[in-house]
């Protein structure tokens, strides 16, 4: 065995493979592009008069009913087109429940998912009784359906509304807990530039959920919530690896600028960043091809957010702590 | 070497003690898993009470429970949820309404005597009532068949005439809607013929049900009142005995049955405390009045929020699916560690094999209902639990790299790559504790699950990875650099 040499000492082992400090302003350009884009989604949907809102809310947070239908398809079953089931969920007649007003069906959401083999409704909140007067309706265009494969769900706007305010606030909490952590374990500039990053983040998948809703009417639901809060704490996670190196630079290298410090750090851990992103998105790749249309657009999300949420974490935070570097001439 | 030996030990009984808890104890599926309906009621202030706090929920809660054990559905559970909501699960049950009736009427249940002199108005409002009915279900016949005629053989004339009195002329809506309304008040007129009530259902003791003798076909609901219930009831009956008062059953503010009591009872009432109320139900309306009155009246109204059905065919289904993305996407992961890791790889693959063993095994130990996004906090989290054993095997190379000894390396390894590990996963646990305990619903299983996967990481990239690797390293043949670096990556020829 060779003599060892310790690895701060030898040249190699400080010329960093990722000079991020070079490039710090090219990062900032492109995030900022994308935190952009990402605000104008959200803006151009809240502006829209037909959402109103950030995201375009989905079933969960406006209230309705939801009906997925398996259909039973063999030779017998020919094309389907959404566009006749809505014609013909239009025309329908329901039953009447008493002191309620009859549901209007003249704008439902039809959606074929899983190449066709199964049926999304969408619709105003229906009685029971109503339900299934819709499958029994849309059976004649789309059916026969499969018996055990059908779910039904009917939600009452304000469940929506308080899944907001409880995530809302967990996260906060969350926030503040995280915060604390690291000011304690690091400091407050640590901290805050963790929930930058975090923001940047949480930002940026909103904004694609946001021009998705505009451009092909995707609704986004309380799994999208959960994914978000997800994609908050993997944020974290990834961004404070990144940030134990550097403090570990700092103390054995006190003699190099901030700016070398974060770059020998961050080249360090890149193989870490990236192999672990990648394993995290093996998983969610595969629920995304096999999943099924339940987990689809949830592992898009997520998936989105651990690219999101990598980028942030070797390339915005780090190269907005050195903006802290006390200047040398 | 005998202290490697002990952990390994520790690490093969604990492998196979959670194998043995998943045999004997199987994984709660959630009812997007199984098929079933879910539904949330919320519980609403009424009357004096303006807002509801937890006794109001306890007791509302303590009706519902006996109500939903009448429903005969095995396993069924019923949970508090935030401050005034309700969760009733129903595994396999594929008709909620029946459910969503049982548990959203009040199931307020009253006797009352009918006012002296009202005899004559009632029997025309019976009439009116029972030929209202008749159309509607006559309606509803057509339209189920598909034929609409106007041949319904009823008198329309006379209900045109009958709406008018009511106020009905002109109003809006299709027949239906129409009739609907009018029976409406035509009930609503009926129970005002009546004094107050008596007797409620409060002095009930017990309720059954059994078919009539002269129509099988058409069910009686039998009722057992206690003292002051059977008192009351006998000083009912007596004061309208012979009278041709009638006795009016009345349930949520409609009157539901009516019946005379013969003069052979003037004396004492109908005594003993029983009595019986024949409505021509069905049997499946006499079971359900049935559990409704054993049940007891609700102390507060409850809103249907949220009815969700999920057919057993669509959950198979979802498992199916959500094993062959969760098995293809761990089968990519161990390809990719053992290419990029070699040795350590194979330690790592074991690893994340025994942490997904421990999982499902706290799962069914806590126990954990597994639901669609729990999975999906599975699939992820294991993603996760892969990045420890990347930090560590990513130290182990460094330290290879600027020459030291393959030993020395492995624990380096370790102690470094431990602040950061420990502080990944403490902050991760930090926002999985303010989920579960703030959010509700889909956020707090799926923090649940995360939240364990994150414990169990820390404890498997600490514990497993290291006693599994420090075991092999007991074995000389595989205590080579090379097993852990390419050739080139080494600093110089080793060993």
């Amino acid at each position: 065995m060779v003599a060892s040499s310790s690895a701060s000492a030898t040249p190699s082992g400080l010329i960093p493979a990722w000079p991020l400090s070079s490039m710090r302003v090219r990062v900032w350009i492109v995030s900022g592009v994308v935190v952009l884009l990402s605000l104008i989604g959200l803006g151009l949907s809240w502006a829209d008069a037909s959402i109103g809102a950030p995201l375009r809310p989905g079933l969960d947070f406006t209230g309705g009913t939801q009906i997925q239908l398996e259909r039973q398809c063999g030779e017998t079953c020919g094309e389907l087109r959404a566009l006749e089931v809505s014609e013909q969920l239009r025309g329908l007649e329901l039953p009447e429940e008493p002191g309620e007003l009859l549901p209007n069906l003249s704008s439902p959401r039809v959606q074929l998912l899983d190449g066709g083999t199964s049926l999304l409704l969408r619709l105003p909140t229906l009685s029971a009784a109503q339900g299934q007067a819709v499958i029994e309706g849309v059976t004649s265009v789309a059916g026969p359906f499969i018996a055990g494969g059908q779910s039904v769900e009917t939600i009452g706007p304000s469940l929506g509304g308080q899944l907001l305010r409880s995530s809302l606030i967990s996260l906060l909490v969350a926030f503040g807990g995280i915060a604390t952590y690291i000011t304690i374990r690091y400091d407050r500039r640590y901290a805050f530039l963790a929930l930058v990053a975090l923001a940047h983040d949480v930002l940026i998948v909103c904004g694609v959920f946001a021009w998705l809703g505009l451009l092909v009417q995707l609704e986004v639901d309380s799994l999208f919530a959960v994914a978000l809060l997800t994609i908050a704490g993997y944020s974290v996670n990834d961004t404070v690896v990144v940030f134990d190196r550097i403090r570990e630079r700092s103390r054995q290298n006190a003699e190099l600028s901030l700016s070398q410090q974060v770059d020998l750090a961050v080249s360090a851990t890149l193989t870490r960043t990236l192999y672990t992103s990648g394993t995290t998105l093996m998983p969610l790749l595969a629920l995304i091809f096999f999943g099924g249309s339940t987990l689809y657009w949830f592992a898009i999300a997520l998936a989105l957010g651990v690219i999101v949420g990598s980028w942030s974490s070797i390339a915005l935070a780090p190269s907005l702590l050195t903006l802290w570097e006390p200047s040398r001439d | 070497m005998a202290r490697q030996q002990g952990w390994f030990a520790l690490v093969l009984a604990l492998a196979i003690a959670a194998a043995a808890l998943l045999f004997t104890s199987p994984l709660q599926l959630g009812l997007d898993l199984r098929g079933g309906s879910q539904i949330t009621v919320e519980v609403q202030p009424a009357g004096e009470i303006k807002r509801v706090g937890p006794e109001q929920m306890e007791a509302v809660k303590l009706v519902l429970d006996r109500r939903v054990n009448g429903l005969g559905v095995a396993e069924s559970t019923l949970q508090t949820v935030g401050e005034n909501q309700l969760v009733l699960q129903l595994p396999g049950e594929q008709d909620p309404s029946r459910a969503a009736r049982i548990l959203g009427s009040t199931a307020l249940l009253e006797f009352r005597a009918l006012k002296p002199g009202a005899e004559q108005d009632f029997q025309s409002l019976r009439e009116l009532r029972s030929q209202t009915q008749a159309i509607l279900r006559l309606r509803e016949d057509q339209a189920k068949r598909g034929e609409l005629s106007d041949q319904s053989g009823l008198d329309l004339e006379e209900l045109a005439e009958a709406q008018k009195l009511f106020g009905l002329e002109g109003a809006s809506g299709t027949e239906t809607e129409q009739l609907e309304q009018l029976l409406a008040k035509v009930n609503d007129s009926i129970v005002e013929l009546y004094e107050p009530a008596a007797l409620t259902g409060k002095d009930l003791v017990t309720a059954g049900r059994q078919p009539l003798q002269s129509n099988p076909n058409s069910w009686e609901v039998t009722l057992g009142f206690n003292n002051a219930g059977a008192e009351a009831f006998a000083e009912l009956t007596k004061s309208i005995a012979g009278t041709g008062r009638l006795l009016g059953i009345v349930l949520d503010g409609r009157s539901i049955s009516e019946a005379t009591v013969g003069p052979q009872f003037k004396t004492a009432g109908i005594s003993g405390g029983s009595a019986s109320i024949s409505g021509n139900f069905t049997a499946e309306e006499a079971r359900e009045l049935e559990v409704q009155l054993r049940g007891g009246s609700l102390p507060l109204p409850v809103k249907v929020l949220e009815v969700r059905t999920i057919g057993p065919t669509l959950g198979a289904e979802n498992i199916r699916r959500s094993l062959v993305a969760a098995l293809s996407g761990l089968a990519l992961v161990a390809v990719f560690m053992v290419v990029a890791y070699r040795l350590p790889g194979v330690v790592a693959v074991l690893a994340l094999s025994l942490y997904a063993l421990f999982n499902l095994a706290v799962y069914a130990l806590i126990p954990v209902t597994l639901t669609l996004p729990g999975i999906a906090g599975f699939i992820l989290s294991i993603g996760m639990a892969v990045d420890a054993n990347v930090l560590i095997f990513e130290r182990i190379k460094d330290e290879l790299r600027s020459g030291n000894t393959l030993i020395r390396s492995i624990d380096t390894g370790f102690s470094e790559a431990f602040s950061s590990i420990v502080d990944g996963h403490l902050t991760t646990l930090i926002s999985c504790s303010a989920l579960f305990f703030l959010g509700t619903g889909l956020v707090k299983g799926f923090a649940a699950t995360l939240g364990i996967g994150v414990l169990l990481s820390l404890f498997t990239a600490l514990t497993c990875t290291r006693t599994l690797l420090r075991f092999l390293m007991s074995y000389a043949a595989l205590r080579k650099p090379l097993n852990f670096l390419p050739l080139r990556q080494l600093p110089s020829p080793s060993v």
